[in-house]
């Protein structure tokens, strides 16, 4: 073999080296790149799984890990990066032979399926004497207690609002929005933001995964339509008929939407926007970061939700949250990581990288986030927003997914009407009462 | 004294195997390791999932666990998803193979014919063959994406469309477009199949047909159809059963969806295991498709055992 070819010990050491500060010099979102070796030997391993393995976010929560075992010689947390699409299915398998994470990362309406199965650590006792118990906003608090149980960390919150293009506004003379501005307006700029031989849409609706039915549903209260009732499933109610019927027509009627609506997911309705298909979309605030990048922080803002002809409006809370397991092998170390990722440096960075709100009120008050433009129709929307009603039964939370979405496809593309649609959805409500 | 060196013969005993038993046993365990390695990994999951079919077993919902007997049978006859996705099923083959049989054919014809540069015809029609099938989705869902995609982009610039068509989000058209994509990548397999059966056919024959006076229609209805039989039946029934459990393709280009319209029984099955994790009823799923795979395959054995004896 050719020598010259060969890497020696101290190349590739120096190699190895230049790759790291490489890395860490990558990491530019972060004040004080991490260049240390960590210094802990021994520590107990913590197996944390975190189910969005997008580039930045990776990079954001290994570093995360890094920080967090740097500061202490306890813990050494390991990141299981999981597919969004196979998380729930995998955490599920691994509670299932009783084998799960010491904690993951995952959204409110997943926990309580997980705590129908026995799995969840339950915190409440903990939280209750953990120092930033009170910081936290009581909403945040309640999408993840159930049946008087707190369950997990809220990590971020989220609320849904309307994103805005601001420069197209201007271009097209179309008024901006005022933040009580009702369905005949969103129409109506919807309308005059559609431009099909110019390949522009109005709303970029979602027709694809859990949220497609969320966002309708918010339609639906805003003409005064409930989930639940008295304790039954009211989804199917006349009010409800009308608002969703009025908000698959934006699609199928005025055709003010693009054509890949029924198979448009999370990653087609922020990218419509971003590629300028679209116009106006509906989403939490954690779009807005990659908006900024997409179609430039001047280019767009954000507004809340119209308001409805019952003159209602609602945002559905969720929170992102970070949740143990009654069974994990390190559930000491777990609870150490989760409560260190709540304290205000982590949490500010996650907040902030992914433009998501934080679920403390001492943070969330920080100019970063409250003068933020493209925070404002989130932030506006607290007065009105209600912990999704999707979040009652632990029994919904896979099924809007599995059943309920295929069945609003239908409706979508007409196959059923509203009402049809709300009367099978209801059935499945109703089934899985539990 | 002299010491007598004669021994007395002592019979040796009697070996608990014969001779025969023993060569057949020998036999035998030569077998083992694959007989150990096919049980292991065919002959046990089937009966494993049979076993799992009779039982309520919902992931999330071990309380609920129970033997159910026949009840995700019956389910399953109620459940009108599973008879959509069984016609779905039936569409996908056919018009899959089908067309994949006909693209095919007419790409052996043309590359049984010499031209020039016929080496580099070859090379790119097996192209689509050896693309991985989730690269080929990709690909596909991209050129066919409403809003950006190359297929509308071009359609439109020839002025052949008004405006742009979302062939995967809607219901009437997902089918078809999918179907597509599976011909374009199956057409070399029935290619290369049928081109190396046009090769077998001696010259000698066409020969004599064309001083007969036969025309080429008549050469190839009397002499190419008929020597061509037995691959036109292996190719078509192999690619039939790998067909209907082809699931990647349409998992990635569309889900199944929209609103089922493109739903087939073997990615029902999948998202019943690993979506819903109702492992006692996708288990159910696989035991029906295992029974109609088990039909195919008799079909298949039984019409390439009478090509066995022809040739």
């Amino acid at each position: 073999m050719d020598d010259r070819w060969m890497l020696s010990r101290r190349q590739l050491l120096k190699t190895l080296a230049a790759a790291g500060a490489l890395a860490a010099a990558d990491l530019g979102w972060w004040e004080e790149p991490l260049m240390r070796p960590r210094r802990a030997w021994g520590a107990a391993p913590v197996r944390f799984q975190f189910s969005v393995p997008e580039p930045k976010r990776t990079a954001l929560v290994e570093s995360l890990a890094q920080r967090f075992n740097q500061s202490q010689t306890d813990f050494e947390v390991k990141v299981e990066f999981v597919p969004q699409a196979q998380a729930r299915q995998k955490l599920i398998a691994g509670i299932a032979a009783n084998n799960p994470p010491d904690c993951c990362q995952v959204w409110d309406n997943w926990v309580g399926e997980f705590e129908g199965m026995g799995a969840v650590e339950d915190l409440t006792t903990r939280v209750r004497d953990w120092k930033y118990y009170k910081d936290v906003t009581p909403i945040a608090w309640q999408t993840v207690t159930l049946k008087g149980k707190v369950l997990s960390f809220p990590w971020v919150v989220t609320n849904d609002g309307v994103y805005w293009r601001t420069d197209r506004a201007v271009e097209y003379g179309i008024k901006p929005p005022k933040d009580d501005w009702t369905w005949d307006e969103f129409s109506a700029a919807a309308r005059a933001f559609t431009k099909p031989e110019k390949n522009q849409y109005g709303f970029g609706m979602r027709g694809q995964g859990t949220w497609a039915v969320l966002y309708a549903t918010e339609f639906m209260y805003a003409n005064g339509a409930q989930v639940l009732k008295d304790g039954k499933v009211a989804i199917n109610s006349k009010e409800a008929a009308e608002g969703l019927e009025w908000y698959l027509d934006l699609f199928r009627k005025h055709k003010v939407c693009p054509p890949s609506v029924p198979t448009d997911g999370w990653r087609g309705i922020v990218e419509g926007f971003g590629r300028g298909i679209t116009n106006m979309y509906i989403h939490n605030s954690g779009s807005s970061e990659e908006q900024k990048d997409f179609v430039g922080a001047k280019s767009f803002a954000t507004v809340p939700l119209p308001l409805g002809p019952a003159k209602k409006r609602t945002s559905f809370y969720f929170s992102e949250t970070l949740t143990g397991f009654r069974n994990a092998k390190n559930r000491e170390g777990a609870w150490r990581f989760m409560s260190w990722c709540m304290d205000d440096e982590p949490k500010f960075m996650y907040c902030k990288t992914l433009g998501l709100l934080p679920s403390r009120k001492s943070l969330a008050d920080r100019p970063e986030f409250a003068k933020d433009p493209a925070y404002q129709g989130f932030i506006k929307s607290f007065p009105f927003s209600i912990v999704s009603p999707y979040l009652a039964y632990a029994g919904w939370g896979g099924k809007i997914d599995s059943e309920g979405v295929p069945l609003f496809q239908q409706a979508l593309v007409g196959k059923l009407t509203a009402r049809e649609f709300l009367e099978k959805f209801a059935e499945v409500l109703t089934k899985n009462m539990a | 004294m002299a010491r007598s060196d004669a021994s007395v013969a002592v019979a040796l005993p009697r070996p608990l195997l014969s001779r025969r038993a023993r060569t057949l046993l020998t036999g035998y365990l030569y077998l083992v390791p694959v007989a150990a390695c096919l049980g292991g990994t065919i002959v046990f999951p089937i009966l494993k999932a049979m076993h799992m079919s009779l039982y309520n077993h919902v992931l999330f919902k071990p309380q609920e666990y129970g033997f159910v007997g026949l009840g995700n049978y019956r389910r399953l006859l109620r459940d009108e998803t599973f008879w959509l996705t069984l016609w779905n099923s039936f569409v996908w083959v056919f018009g899959s193979v089908s067309l994949q049989f006909v693209g095919g054919f007419a790409a052996a014809l043309l590359l049984h014919q010499s031209f020039r540069g016929r080496p580099f015809v070859r090379t790119v029609t097996l192209l689509p063959w050896i693309v991985p099938g989730v690269v080929v989705a990709l690909v596909w869902e991209w050129l066919y994406q409403p809003n950006y995609g190359v297929i509308n982009d071009v359609l439109l610039r020839l002025g052949w469309l008004r405006e742009r068509v979302a062939w995967l989000s809607d219901p009437g058209l997902a089918m078809p477009a999918v179907i597509a994509t599976n011909v374009w990548r199956g057409v070399p397999f029935f290619a290369v199949m049928l081109l190396a059966g046009l090769q077998a056919i001696p010259d000698e024959l066409y020969e004599a047909a064309r001083v007969d006076g036969a025309r080429v229609i008549q050469r190839f209805r009397h002499i190419t159809l008929p020597l061509l039989r037995p691959i036109i039946i292996v190719a078509t029934a192999t690619r039939i059963i790998w067909t209907f459990n082809y699931a990647d393709l349409i998992f990635v280009m569309t889900s199944g969806g929209p609103a089922n319209a493109t739903q087939i029984t073997s990615t029902y099955t999948l998202v019943t295991a690993y979506t819903n994790l109702d492992f006692g009823y996708a288990a159910t799923l696989s035991v029906v498709l295992l029974v109609i795979m088990l039909v195919f395959t008799i079909l298949y054995l039984r019409v390439t055992r009478g090509i066995e004896s022809v040739t």
